[in-house]
């Protein structure tokens, strides 16, 4: 509503220019959809050649493939591992509990040395 | 009556150039000191890495029985080797974690992780866990992973 009493101003003073801005404003739903397909996971494209990796005598050079062709796994390999909650005995809290100690350890054995 | 000691295989690893052993230095008296022929050694290491491009490193377990003779295992180069050669960094970084020399795709790892797969000691291991592996590798290097 605010938008129309906007337009009824604007075509009085600019005309085409708000024109033009209301006509993007339609389509601006179509064009979403489309470009979520298109999500680039990696900053190396396709078919980038990845030169270092031919260890075996005439071996045709390795083209880097579309993201899409990479298991959904590999763009979360940066980030630390997600354990699911296994609950009280479970790997999880195993897991959390020696890297506790560890770390108790280390800051144990610093100390010592101060 | 005594009883003999049990003698034991002696267990030698090794780096050596594919297609290029030789005698001299780095293999000649670490095999030798073992008793084991190092001519007889380089033409078999040399017929079976015919197939890898010459020079590259190729990590070679070699067990020598106590009767001198040998077998040996041959492995996919090392990941820090790999690593270098894309990056074509000399060497890794004086302060890992502290600085960065250099920069690798994700794509690169995961070709990376391919070869090291097909390895013996690695074929049980699931794809994403060499990937893990790898990425660490390059921690230690600084090398940086971007997606």
């Amino acid at each position: 509503m605010s938008i129309q009493s906007c337009l009824r101003k604007a075509q009085s003073s600019r005309g085409i220019l708000f024109q033009c801005h209301r006509y993007v404003a339609s389509t601006s739903s179509a064009a979403p959809p489309a470009k979520k397909s298109q999500i680039l996971h990696s900053s190396c494209a396709a078919d980038t050649v990845l030169t270092g990796l031919n260890y075996l005598k005439n071996q045709p050079p390795i083209l880097a493939r579309p993201d899409e062709e990479y298991p959904e796994w590999l763009w979360t390999v940066l980030r630390p591992k997600e354990l699911e909650d296994d609950g009280p005995g479970g790997r999880k809290e195993r897991l959390e509990r020696r890297r506790e100690n560890k770390q108790k350890i280390r800051e144990r054995n610093f100390m010592s040395t101060q | 009556m005594s009883k003999s000691a049990k003698a034991k295989d002696q267990i030698v690893r090794i780096l050596i150039s594919a297609g290029k052993a030789a005698p001299t230095p780095p293999v000649g008296p670490a095999l030798g000191a073992r008793g084991v022929k190092s001519m007889d050694f380089c033409k078999e290491f040399n017929a079976r890495t015919a197939h890898i491009e010459p020079g590259i490193p190729t990590p070679t377990l070699i067990t020598v029985r106590p009767d001198r003779s040998f077998s040996f295992i041959t492995k996919t180069p090392p990941t820090s080797y790999f690593l270098k050669k894309i990056t074509g960094i000399e060497k890794g970084a004086a302060k890992p974690g502290h600085e960065i020399l250099a920069t690798i795709s994700l794509k690169h790892v995961y070709e990376i992780a391919k070869i090291k797969q097909t390895d013996d000691h690695m074929s049980h291991l699931s794809l994403e866990s060499i990937v893990r592996m790898i990425v660490g590798s390059a921690r230690t290097l600084g090398v940086q992973v971007v997606p």
